[in-house]
Protein backbone atom coordinates (compact mmCIF):
# COMPACT_ATOMS: atom_id res chain seq x y z
CA UNK A 1 0.00 0.00 0.00
CA UNK A 2 2.79 2.40 0.89
CA UNK A 3 4.31 1.87 -2.57
CA UNK A 4 0.96 2.73 -4.15
CA UNK A 5 0.65 5.97 -2.20
CA UNK A 6 4.26 6.85 -2.97
CA UNK A 7 3.68 6.40 -6.70
CA UNK A 8 0.43 8.42 -6.56
CA UNK A 9 2.25 11.24 -4.80
CA UNK A 10 5.06 11.03 -7.37
CA UNK A 11 2.70 11.32 -10.36
CA UNK A 12 2.82 14.34 -12.65
CA UNK A 13 -0.70 15.38 -11.67
CA UNK A 14 0.04 15.19 -7.95
CA UNK A 15 3.24 17.17 -8.42
CA UNK A 16 1.35 19.84 -10.37
CA UNK A 17 -1.26 20.21 -7.62
CA UNK A 18 1.43 20.39 -4.95
CA UNK A 19 4.18 22.40 -6.61
CA UNK A 20 2.78 24.52 -9.43
CA UNK A 21 3.05 28.24 -8.64
CA UNK A 22 -0.15 28.71 -10.66
CA UNK A 23 -3.12 30.11 -8.75
CA UNK A 24 -5.20 27.41 -10.51
CA UNK A 25 -3.34 24.57 -8.80
CA UNK A 26 -3.35 24.03 -5.03
CA UNK A 27 -4.99 27.33 -4.03
CA UNK A 28 -7.98 27.02 -6.37
CA UNK A 29 -8.48 23.31 -5.68
CA UNK A 30 -8.47 23.96 -1.93
CA UNK A 31 -10.91 26.85 -2.38
CA UNK A 32 -13.23 24.68 -4.51
CA UNK A 33 -13.17 22.13 -1.67
CA UNK A 34 -14.50 24.86 0.66
CA UNK A 35 -17.12 25.99 -1.90
CA UNK A 36 -18.34 22.39 -2.17
CA UNK A 37 -18.39 22.08 1.62
CA UNK A 38 -20.63 25.14 1.90
CA UNK A 39 -23.02 23.68 -0.71
CA UNK A 40 -23.13 20.13 0.68
CA UNK A 41 -23.33 21.00 4.37
CA UNK A 42 -25.46 24.09 3.72
CA UNK A 43 -28.11 22.11 1.80
CA UNK A 44 -28.14 19.42 4.48
CA UNK A 45 -28.52 22.02 7.23
CA UNK A 46 -31.67 23.42 5.56
CA UNK A 47 -33.18 19.93 5.22
CA UNK A 48 -32.20 18.84 8.74
CA UNK A 49 -33.45 21.99 10.49
CA UNK A 50 -36.82 21.66 8.72
CA UNK A 51 -37.12 18.02 9.78
CA UNK A 52 -36.27 19.01 13.35
CA UNK A 53 -39.36 21.23 13.37
CA UNK A 54 -38.12 24.66 12.33
CA UNK A 55 -39.68 26.61 9.41
CA UNK A 56 -42.81 24.47 9.34
CA UNK A 57 -44.09 26.55 6.41
CA UNK A 58 -41.64 24.70 4.12
CA UNK A 59 -43.43 21.58 2.76
CA UNK A 60 -41.05 18.72 3.61
CA UNK A 61 -41.35 17.02 0.22
CA UNK A 62 -40.31 20.28 -1.48
CA UNK A 63 -36.89 19.78 0.13
CA UNK A 64 -36.23 17.10 -2.48
CA UNK A 65 -35.28 19.95 -4.84
CA UNK A 66 -32.21 20.57 -2.67
CA UNK A 67 -30.68 17.14 -3.17
CA UNK A 68 -29.45 17.65 -6.76
CA UNK A 69 -27.66 20.81 -5.50
CA UNK A 70 -26.20 18.82 -2.63
CA UNK A 71 -24.92 16.09 -4.98
CA UNK A 72 -23.41 18.71 -7.29
CA UNK A 73 -21.56 20.13 -4.27
CA UNK A 74 -20.43 16.63 -3.38
CA UNK A 75 -19.12 16.06 -6.92
CA UNK A 76 -16.98 19.22 -6.55
CA UNK A 77 -15.64 17.96 -3.23
CA UNK A 78 -15.03 14.42 -4.39
CA UNK A 79 -12.99 15.65 -7.38
CA UNK A 80 -11.09 18.33 -5.42
CA UNK A 81 -10.64 15.93 -2.50
CA UNK A 82 -9.06 13.25 -4.71
CA UNK A 83 -6.61 15.82 -6.10
CA UNK A 84 -5.71 17.13 -2.63
CA UNK A 85 -5.20 13.56 -1.42
CA UNK A 86 -2.98 12.70 -4.40
CA UNK A 87 -0.76 15.73 -3.73
CA UNK A 88 0.03 14.47 -0.23
CA UNK A 89 -0.93 10.77 -0.39
CA UNK A 90 1.74 9.25 1.85
CA UNK A 91 1.06 11.65 4.72
CA UNK A 92 -2.74 11.72 4.42
CA UNK A 93 -3.07 7.94 4.06
CA UNK A 94 -1.23 7.56 7.35
CA UNK A 95 -3.48 9.94 9.27
CA UNK A 96 -6.13 8.28 11.41
CA UNK A 97 -8.22 11.46 11.41
CA UNK A 98 -8.44 11.22 7.59
CA UNK A 99 -10.30 7.91 7.93
CA UNK A 100 -12.53 9.43 10.60
CA UNK A 101 -13.39 12.17 8.09
CA UNK A 102 -14.14 9.63 5.32
CA UNK A 103 -16.32 7.59 7.69
CA UNK A 104 -18.30 10.70 8.76
CA UNK A 105 -18.86 11.71 5.12
CA UNK A 106 -19.90 8.20 4.02
CA UNK A 107 -22.40 7.86 6.86
CA UNK A 108 -23.70 11.42 6.37
CA UNK A 109 -24.28 10.77 2.66
CA UNK A 110 -26.12 7.52 3.48
CA UNK A 111 -28.27 9.50 5.94
CA UNK A 112 -28.96 12.16 3.27
CA UNK A 113 -29.96 9.52 0.72
CA UNK A 114 -32.27 7.83 3.23
CA UNK A 115 -33.84 11.18 4.15
CA UNK A 116 -34.39 12.11 0.48
CA UNK A 117 -36.22 8.82 -0.12
CA UNK A 118 -38.44 9.20 2.94
CA UNK A 119 -39.65 12.74 2.30
CA UNK A 120 -43.39 12.43 1.69
CA UNK A 121 -46.10 14.98 1.14
CA UNK A 122 -47.52 15.69 4.58
CA UNK A 123 -49.47 18.46 6.22
CA UNK A 124 -46.32 20.01 7.60
CA UNK A 125 -46.86 19.14 11.25
CA UNK A 126 -45.73 15.62 12.01
CA UNK A 127 -42.24 14.60 10.96
CA UNK A 128 -41.80 10.94 12.00
CA UNK A 129 -39.48 10.43 14.98
CA UNK A 130 -36.99 8.30 13.05
CA UNK A 131 -36.64 11.00 10.39
CA UNK A 132 -35.98 13.59 13.12
CA UNK A 133 -33.35 11.29 14.61
CA UNK A 134 -31.73 10.91 11.20
CA UNK A 135 -31.64 14.73 10.84
CA UNK A 136 -29.84 15.04 14.18
CA UNK A 137 -27.36 12.32 13.21
CA UNK A 138 -26.79 14.09 9.88
CA UNK A 139 -25.94 17.41 11.56
CA UNK A 140 -23.53 15.69 13.97
CA UNK A 141 -21.81 13.74 11.18
CA UNK A 142 -21.26 16.86 9.05
CA UNK A 143 -19.87 18.69 12.08
CA UNK A 144 -17.60 15.69 12.67
CA UNK A 145 -16.44 15.71 9.04
CA UNK A 146 -15.58 19.43 9.31
CA UNK A 147 -13.62 19.02 12.55
CA UNK A 148 -11.78 15.94 11.26
CA UNK A 149 -10.97 17.74 7.99
CA UNK A 150 -9.56 20.73 9.84
CA UNK A 151 -7.54 18.55 12.20
CA UNK A 152 -5.80 16.91 9.22
CA UNK A 153 -3.79 20.11 8.95
CA UNK A 154 -2.69 19.89 12.60
CA UNK A 155 -2.30 16.24 13.67
CA UNK B 1 -6.93 53.44 3.53
CA UNK B 2 -5.79 54.49 7.03
CA UNK B 3 -2.53 53.04 8.25
CA UNK B 4 -3.59 50.21 10.53
CA UNK B 5 -0.16 48.72 11.08
CA UNK B 6 0.41 50.53 14.44
CA UNK B 7 -2.98 49.25 15.62
CA UNK B 8 -2.13 45.75 14.39
CA UNK B 9 1.20 45.82 16.25
CA UNK B 10 -0.52 47.00 19.41
CA UNK B 11 -3.15 44.24 19.08
CA UNK B 12 -0.48 41.59 18.50
CA UNK B 13 1.21 42.62 21.76
CA UNK B 14 -1.94 42.17 23.87
CA UNK B 15 -2.25 39.19 26.25
CA UNK B 16 -5.24 37.94 24.21
CA UNK B 17 -3.12 37.71 21.08
CA UNK B 18 -0.32 36.01 23.02
CA UNK B 19 -2.76 33.45 24.37
CA UNK B 20 -4.24 32.70 20.94
CA UNK B 21 -0.77 32.15 19.49
CA UNK B 22 0.52 30.05 22.36
CA UNK B 23 -2.48 27.74 22.50
CA UNK B 24 -2.38 24.60 20.36
CA UNK B 25 -6.15 24.16 20.21
CA UNK B 26 -7.68 27.68 19.88
CA UNK B 27 -6.82 28.07 16.19
CA UNK B 28 -8.06 24.65 14.93
CA UNK B 29 -11.18 24.90 17.12
CA UNK B 30 -12.03 28.36 15.77
CA UNK B 31 -11.35 27.21 12.19
CA UNK B 32 -13.76 24.29 12.64
CA UNK B 33 -16.40 26.64 14.06
CA UNK B 34 -15.74 29.11 11.22
CA UNK B 35 -16.50 26.34 8.68
CA UNK B 36 -19.68 25.33 10.52
CA UNK B 37 -20.74 28.97 10.67
CA UNK B 38 -20.19 29.46 6.95
CA UNK B 39 -22.22 26.32 6.21
CA UNK B 40 -25.16 27.67 8.24
CA UNK B 41 -24.83 31.13 6.68
CA UNK B 42 -24.40 30.09 3.04
CA UNK B 43 -26.84 27.15 3.21
CA UNK B 44 -29.70 29.14 4.66
CA UNK B 45 -29.19 32.47 2.90
CA UNK B 46 -28.46 30.59 -0.35
CA UNK B 47 -31.78 28.77 -0.07
CA UNK B 48 -33.63 32.07 0.42
CA UNK B 49 -31.59 33.76 -2.34
CA UNK B 50 -32.60 31.02 -4.81
CA UNK B 51 -36.26 31.47 -3.81
CA UNK B 52 -35.92 35.24 -4.38
CA UNK B 53 -34.48 34.41 -7.80
CA UNK B 54 -37.64 32.45 -8.59
CA UNK B 55 -36.58 28.87 -7.84
CA UNK B 56 -38.33 26.48 -5.38
CA UNK B 57 -41.76 28.07 -5.94
CA UNK B 58 -43.44 25.30 -3.97
CA UNK B 59 -41.91 27.02 -0.94
CA UNK B 60 -43.51 30.38 -0.12
CA UNK B 61 -41.15 33.36 0.09
CA UNK B 62 -42.11 33.78 3.74
CA UNK B 63 -41.38 30.13 4.61
CA UNK B 64 -38.05 30.20 2.73
CA UNK B 65 -36.98 33.08 5.00
CA UNK B 66 -38.02 31.35 8.23
CA UNK B 67 -34.61 29.75 8.88
CA UNK B 68 -32.82 33.11 8.66
CA UNK B 69 -32.23 33.35 12.46
CA UNK B 70 -29.92 30.32 12.08
CA UNK B 71 -28.03 32.14 9.32
CA UNK B 72 -27.54 35.03 11.75
CA UNK B 73 -26.23 32.54 14.33
CA UNK B 74 -23.76 31.31 11.70
CA UNK B 75 -22.77 34.91 10.93
CA UNK B 76 -22.28 35.67 14.66
CA UNK B 77 -20.10 32.54 15.06
CA UNK B 78 -17.98 33.67 12.12
CA UNK B 79 -17.59 37.25 13.33
CA UNK B 80 -16.52 35.95 16.74
CA UNK B 81 -14.07 33.35 15.38
CA UNK B 82 -12.91 35.81 12.72
CA UNK B 83 -12.03 38.30 15.47
CA UNK B 84 -9.96 35.56 17.14
CA UNK B 85 -7.99 35.09 13.90
CA UNK B 86 -7.59 38.85 13.53
CA UNK B 87 -6.41 39.20 17.14
CA UNK B 88 -3.96 36.32 16.65
CA UNK B 89 -2.32 37.60 13.45
CA UNK B 90 -3.54 41.19 12.96
CA UNK B 91 -0.78 42.41 10.65
CA UNK B 92 -1.19 39.53 8.22
CA UNK B 93 -4.86 40.40 7.71
CA UNK B 94 -4.88 44.20 7.67
CA UNK B 95 -1.95 44.29 5.24
CA UNK B 96 -3.60 41.74 2.92
CA UNK B 97 -5.68 43.34 0.17
CA UNK B 98 -7.70 40.13 -0.39
CA UNK B 99 -8.82 40.30 3.26
CA UNK B 100 -10.11 43.82 2.58
CA UNK B 101 -12.02 42.50 -0.44
CA UNK B 102 -13.55 39.95 1.91
CA UNK B 103 -14.60 42.69 4.34
CA UNK B 104 -16.00 44.66 1.38
CA UNK B 105 -18.14 41.75 0.21
CA UNK B 106 -19.47 41.23 3.76
CA UNK B 107 -20.50 44.91 3.82
CA UNK B 108 -22.07 44.58 0.34
CA UNK B 109 -24.04 41.48 1.42
CA UNK B 110 -25.20 43.34 4.54
CA UNK B 111 -26.33 46.46 2.64
CA UNK B 112 -28.07 44.25 0.07
CA UNK B 113 -29.94 42.36 2.83
CA UNK B 114 -30.79 45.65 4.55
CA UNK B 115 -32.16 47.04 1.29
CA UNK B 116 -34.34 43.95 0.84
CA UNK B 117 -35.68 44.01 4.38
CA UNK B 118 -36.49 47.73 4.44
CA UNK B 119 -37.49 48.49 0.85
CA UNK B 120 -38.55 45.32 -0.91
CA UNK B 121 -39.72 42.61 1.49
CA UNK B 122 -43.23 44.03 2.09
CA UNK B 123 -44.06 44.31 -1.61
CA UNK B 124 -42.69 40.81 -2.37
CA UNK B 125 -44.72 39.28 0.48
CA UNK B 126 -47.86 40.95 -0.90
CA UNK B 127 -47.56 38.92 -4.12
CA UNK B 128 -48.65 35.32 -4.74
CA UNK B 129 -46.50 33.43 -2.19
CA UNK B 130 -45.87 30.61 -4.68
CA UNK B 131 -45.49 32.80 -7.73
CA UNK B 132 -42.56 34.27 -9.60
CA UNK B 133 -40.67 37.14 -7.96
CA UNK B 134 -40.16 40.69 -9.29
CA UNK B 135 -36.93 41.52 -11.09
CA UNK B 136 -35.65 43.60 -8.14
CA UNK B 137 -36.02 40.58 -5.81
CA UNK B 138 -34.19 38.37 -8.30
CA UNK B 139 -31.34 40.88 -8.38
CA UNK B 140 -31.17 41.03 -4.57
CA UNK B 141 -31.03 37.22 -4.41
CA UNK B 142 -28.31 37.09 -7.06
CA UNK B 143 -26.20 39.81 -5.40
CA UNK B 144 -26.50 38.03 -2.05
CA UNK B 145 -25.50 34.64 -3.47
CA UNK B 146 -22.51 36.07 -5.35
CA UNK B 147 -21.42 38.20 -2.36
CA UNK B 148 -21.37 35.34 0.14
CA UNK B 149 -19.47 33.04 -2.19
CA UNK B 150 -17.07 35.92 -2.86
CA UNK B 151 -16.57 36.25 0.92
CA UNK B 152 -15.74 32.54 1.06
CA UNK B 153 -13.46 32.79 -1.98
CA UNK B 154 -11.51 35.75 -0.58
CA UNK B 155 -11.29 34.13 2.85
CA UNK B 156 -9.77 30.96 1.46
CA UNK B 157 -7.56 32.66 -1.14
CA UNK B 158 -6.14 35.40 1.06
CA UNK B 159 -3.40 33.03 2.16
CA UNK B 160 -2.31 32.54 -1.46
CA UNK B 161 -2.82 35.88 -3.16
CA UNK B 162 -2.14 39.28 -1.75
CA UNK B 163 0.55 39.03 0.90
CA UNK B 164 0.78 35.38 1.78
CA UNK B 165 0.99 34.02 5.28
Amino acid sequence: MTDLFTSIEGSTLAAWVRESPSIWAYATILTLHTVGLAIVVGANVVVDLRLLGWAKGIPTESLRALFPIMWAGFAINFASGVLLFMADATTKSGQRVFYVKLACITLALLAARTISKRLRPQDGEAVPGNLRALATVSLLLWAGAIVAGRLMAYL
Amino acid sequence: MPDLIPFAQWLRATPASEWINRSTWVWPLCESLHFMGLSLLIGITGFFDLRLMGFFRRVSVEAARALMPFALVGFAINIATGLVFLTGLPEQYVSNRVWWFKVGFIVLAGLNAGFYETRLSASVLALDPHGDTPRAAKLVGFVSLVSWFAVLYCGRMLAFIGDAF
